[in-house]
């Protein structure tokens, strides 16, 4: 989009005068007289503004406007219209149908131009919405280069410079949004690169953002000596640099936004509202003259009507006028939140102090008699509008405290929040750390005795066969039974806890093969017992193939166990065919009572004496671990003598697994400290 | 002819230490057992701590803990297979661990076996006799000269 102005006007003296004024603004201008002209003018040229008389030769301005309104092309184009028409209905329709401005006939040429300026500039900056650019000048390649893409992935676009130098020209060619410099820089540092920048009157409203090297108070000092607008340190993460880099650009859009439009030196709106031609017209000369844009109003239901569609910085009302009047107006006005900060001035016919207190009491920012002389009005006019404008100046500045003040607020929470989080993770990696070291040093340290109260019962045993009588032999057997006993509860203990602190890598597993494995090596142990096992093909499962090992081997060599008494002792792998799949493991040896089911799954809980079948209880607590860890549930039924089925599922939601799998890696480097 | 080769044995466990040279006794491995109980007076039975020249006499065989005061078991070995001369000494960890990562460390370091001690002491005396035919008996040591 370029600065082009497009003027459609069938008065050649109209055309004359706007061509040599917006050209003299520095506003490309050209210019036709119909509509059939303007749709050519516009098939081929794009326009920042287009400035629209309504009444053409060949048709409506307001029809004109809505083609335009309809071309893709001319998304960004802002029209103002231009009309002698002087009725508040021609101003909403044309308002209504997407016109950026509407000034009467005949126009202040100063109002015009301001005008016409800001919303070239305003369409100008529309076209260049949504891909903000950001010059970044830095000489070290790996700050850079990551900068730069954490600053693309947040969609903007980026512009590199080496040296302060070539920042500068780069800056004034394209313009960018933003630039973020390192302090330190070969030849033109930092805050020498940002001084310059404000020294040039076209780029001096840049936004500049600094990265210094260090915490240094100093450094920081001079950045924002130098007109830094935001800085951080280099050691900052990327996400936190990003975050303030778009924080320092939004809160410059917003700047540039409120001094465009309400610039006190600006062109004003002012709404003259009376039932009074007369009075209106010489309001109107009188204001024009001082370079205010005068709508006017014959009723308080115009001027609502005209207030829903337009923005204006001052209304003048009538306090006596036939219809809803001037006191009624003046109060809708101040009840309409978007509304109740324009100044509204009450007039009346005569000093009259009821009336006068009536309006104020309405809501009325100012009163005024129409004996007045102009200069009065004027005056009262230019104070209202002053004042409303130290109001937003105001609002401005205290939104943006707040806004800071929130900014700040949020970095800080994130900030906590990502401290706390190390915190924990620091924590949790050091009571890992502990059990690890802990569960080495039960493995290690308490086996150790356990051998030599073992050993040297037999070597007494052995030594002192002759002296020792039969029971005390036994008890000495006693003694290494017990002994033994231990070493397997804490083998079987250090079992479960790798079992819950490994590794977890789910596969998709073959689980008749691995069921049939493990039948072998149970076979192995015991080649004399007749067992007829039974495993149904093709069972498939996703699940650790490491940890179902385990799983089969304490269900499997349970089910070897209890049928050790059996006759015709069968023990049966397979699924039910329900959905999620359930495995079982099936037997038909000693059983259960079903009412101590509950205690099955609990820690050193076991049914049988230790006389009948020896074991730890620890076997199922274990398996139950590792069928949690799939997201699984196992559950058992049984009688007394008719056989055990132990039942599992293995789905389950798959984040689970990842958390414990994560604490994987912290295994393998305590293990080397606990032995050193 | 046997009783020239030694053992060095190295364990802090006093207990551990009867009850090893009790089950070599009882396999009748009669080589002399000499015992080192921390990781430094393991490397000083090799090493002169004050040259670090190498010992007369060279063990043929070295049982090794892991657990060790000082000095670590792991360390221990890698000093041995850092150095030239010892390097193919065979070493065999005997400790109370099984944890993958003591293993895996152990094979890795170059071990020439790892064995757990079992708690059962008839299990232990067996190991031991087993050890103790095959690395003095069964087992061809590399050649004197050999220095690969």
């Amino acid at each position: 989009m370029s600065g082009a102005v497009l003027i459609v006007d069938d008065s050649l003296t109209v055309r004359m005068s706007l061509l040599e004024l917006l050209n003299a603004a520095g506003l490309q201008s050209e210019a036709c007289s119909t509509i059939a002209e303007a749709r050519q003018a516009l098939a081929t040229s794009n326009y920042a503004l287009v400035v629209l008389d309504v009444l053409l030769p060949d048709g409506d301005g307001v029809e004109l406007l809505q083609e335009i309104r309809a071309m893709p092309a001319a998304e960004g184009t802002a029209v103002m219209m231009l009309s002698t028409e002087t009725e508040v209905r021609d101003r909403v329709r044309g308002l209504t149908t997407g016109a950026d401005e509407y000034v009467g006939k005949p126009y202040d040429p100063t109002y015009l131009v301001g005008r016409a300026r800001e919303l070239v500039r305003r369409s100008n900056d529309n076209a260049a919405q949504g891909e903000d650019t950001i010059l970044l000048i830095d000489d070290s390649v790996t700050f850079r280069e990551e900068l730069k893409q954490t600053l693309q992935q947040a969609g903007y676009r980026v512009v590199i410079a080496v040296s302060g130098e070539e920042g500068l020209r780069l800056a004034a060619n394209s313009r960018p949004s933003g630039v973020v410099v390192d302090g330190v820089l070969p030849g033109m540092d930092g805050a020498t690169f940002i001084r310059r920048i404000r020294l040039d009157a076209a780029l001096r409203g840049l936004p500049c953002f600094l990265l210094t090297g260090s915490e240094d108070r100093s450094a920081q000092l001079v950045a924002l000596d130098a007109g830094a607008d935001a800085f951080a340190t280099k050691e900052e993460n990327a996400g936190v640099i990003l975050a303030r880099i778009s924080a320092m650009l939004r809160s410059a859009g917003e700047q540039s936004a409120v001094r465009a439009t309400t610039s006190l030196l600006g062109p004003k709106k002012v709404l003259a509202v009376d039932d009074s031609e007369t009075y209106l017209q010489q309001l109107a000369e009188a204001l024009r003259a001082e370079g205010y844009d005068l709508i006017l109003a014959r009723s308080g239901e115009e001027a609502l009507e005209l207030l829903s569609v337009q923005q204006v910085d001052c209304v003048l009302l009538d306090l006596l006028m036939p219809g809803i009047g001037g006191r009624e107006t003046c109060r809708r006005v101040k009840a309409v939140p978007a509304m109740r900060d324009i100044p509204v001035i009450m007039l009346t016919a005569v000093e009259d102090r009821d009336a006068m207190i009536q309006g104020l009491g309405a809501g009325a920012d100012d009163y005024i008699a129409k004996s007045s002389d102009f200069d009065l009005v004027r005056a009262r006019v230019l104070a209202q509008i002053r004042r409303k404008q130290f109001e937003d100046e105001h609002r401005t500045v205290r939104e943006q405290l707040l806004r800071a003040e929130y900014e700040a607020n949020k970095a800080r929470t994130a900030l906590e929040t990502a401290e706390a989080r190390a915190t924990l993770a620091e924590e949790l990696k050091l009571k890992n750390e502990e059990l690890e070291s802990f569960s080495y040093s039960v493995a290690h340290d308490l086996r150790a005795p356990l051998r030599a109260i073992d050993g040297f019962s037999l070597a007494l045993l052995e030594d002192c066969e002759d002296k020792l009588s039969e029971d005390e032999k036994q008890n000495l057997h006693y003694v290494r039974e017990a002994a033994q006993h231990m070493a397997r509860l804490i083998d079987d203990l250090l079992a479960l806890s790798r079992v819950t602190r490994g590794e977890f890598d789910r596969t998709e597993t073959n689980i008749t093969a691995l069921a049939k494995d493990v039948i072998r090596r149970l076979k192995l142990s015991a080649p004399e017992r007749e067992v007829a096992f039974v495993v149904a093909n093709g069972l498939v499962a996703s699940c650790d193939d490491r940890l179902l090992t385990i799983v089969f081997e304490n269900l499997l060599g349970n089910a070897w166990k209890f049928t050790g008494k059996q006759e015709a002792a069968c023990i049966e792998v397979g699924v039910t065919g329900d959905d999620p799949e359930v495995f079982f493991v099936r037997d038909n040896g000693v059983g259960f009572d079903m009412a101590y089911a509950s205690k099955l799954f609990g820690m050193f809980q076991r049914l049988h004496s230790k006389i009948e079948f020896d074991g730890t209880g620890i076997g199922l607590v274990t398996v139950q671990r590792i069928i949690r860890r799939h997201g699984g549930r196992i559950w058992a039924e049984a009688a007394v003598g008719a056989g055990a089925t132990f039942f599992f599922t293995l789905e389950g939601s798959r984040s689970r697994d990842v958390t414990l799998a994560a604490d994987a890696p912290v295994v393998g480097q305590t293990r080397k400290d606990a032995a050193a | 002819m046997m009783h020239e080769k030694t053992i060095l044995l190295v364990e802090d466990n006093r207990a551990d230490e009867v009850l090893t040279l009790r089950a070599l006794k009882k396999a009748n491995v009669a080589n002399q057992v000499i015992v080192a109980r921390d990781g430094v007076e393991a490397l000083e039975r090799l090493f002169s701590p004050a040259d670090g020249r190498i010992a007369e006499r060279l063990p043929e065989l070295i049982l090794l803990d892991l657990k060790l005061p000082k000095i670590d078991g792991h360390e221990v070995l890698r000093r041995i297979r850092a150095d030239e001369r010892t390097r193919l000494l065979p070493v065999v960890i005997l400790t109370t661990s099984v944890e993958e990562q003591d293993r895996f460390d152990g094979y890795r370091l170059g071990a020439n076996s790892y064995v757990r001690k079992p708690v059962d002491f008839a299990e232990f005396a067996e190991a031991v006799t087993q050890l103790g035919l095959y690395w003095l008996v069964l087992n061809e040591q590399p050649p004197a000269g050999g220095k690969g």
